[in-house]
């Protein structure tokens, strides 16, 4: 049997508040650059996680400081997996990624940042709440 | 996040340090919109900011279809490495005016 390698797990859980967003980017900066991201693929990944985290505090609580949301960084096989769980309305996925690229409209930026970035990006409203799913693998070694 | 506003001539330099987001992006963009009412030429020297959001950057868009308007110039420089890839990454680079740095700017402006 292979040996079971313990992965890093990160739970943190915050209110609504952007507040809290810089302590959030304090947080995913270093493990990503632990993980192997070079600086520009880290703060690339922060920030797309800052997105995420403020597209809830404004589309989900609107605005609203005294919401929850749950964020889970779980390290997979080739990458990181990021959870973030909220109780909000649920994400409107006609809005996602409708902002035209390159126009000076200046809404709707933050999920087209959120798809650059990530591999893989879902959002799900779910009976436990809604869940933003985002994947991004480790660039393979030559 | 420190905002403070100069006058460079006929025209004020807001001067931002720190990080713009979705918490602090709304005292810039009042700052912002208050010294373009006043002024023909608005500048901002991005090169103390370390990180800027989708909201900062919004709130740039705003000012700039404001002073289109308003028939103002707006522009920007001193960006930094970090602060360039995230204009970039929003693909909103060309829509602005940027200048390397403040001398660039007033020459051009």
């Amino acid at each position: 049997m292979p040996p079971i390698r313990a992965g890093l797990h990160l739970k943190l859980v915050m209110p609504s508040d952007p507040r809290y967003l810089p302590v959030v980017r304090g947080a995913i900066c270093p493990l990503a650059a632990a993980m192997g991201w070079d600086e520009s693929d880290c703060q690339a990944i922060t920030m797309a996680m800052d997105e995420a985290l403020a597209n809830i505090i404004r589309h989900a609580y609107h605005g609203r400081t005294d919401g929850v949301i749950e964020l889970e960084c779980r390290e997979s096989a080739d990458g990181l997996e990021f959870t973030l769980w909220d109780h909000g309305d649920p994400p409107d996925k006609s809005k996602i990624c409708a902002r035209q690229v390159g126009c000076s409209q200046p809404g709707g930026l933050g999920t087209h940042i959120i798809k650059d970035v990530m591999d893989a990006v879902s959002y799900q409203a779910l009976p436990g709440g809604n869940r933003f799913l985002a994947v991004k693998r480790l660039p393979r070694k030559i | 996040m420190k905002i403070s506003v100069r006058e460079a001539g006929e025209a004020k330099i807001v001067e931002v340090e720190g990080d713009v987001d979705l918490g602090t992006s709304p005292e810039l963009r009042s700052t912002l919109f208050a010294a373009l009412r006043e002024v023909r030429k608005l500048g901002l020297n991005l090169a103390g900011i370390r990180y800027i959001d989708s909201s900062g950057i919004a709130t740039l868009l705003e000012v700039l279809k404001d002073s289109q308007r308003m028939n103002k110039d707006f522009f920007l420089f001193g960006l930094t490495p970090a602060v360039e890839r995230v204009f970039r990454l929003t693909h909103v680079i060309r829509i602005f005016r940027v200048f390397a740095d403040e001398h660039e700017a007033m020459e051009s402006a």
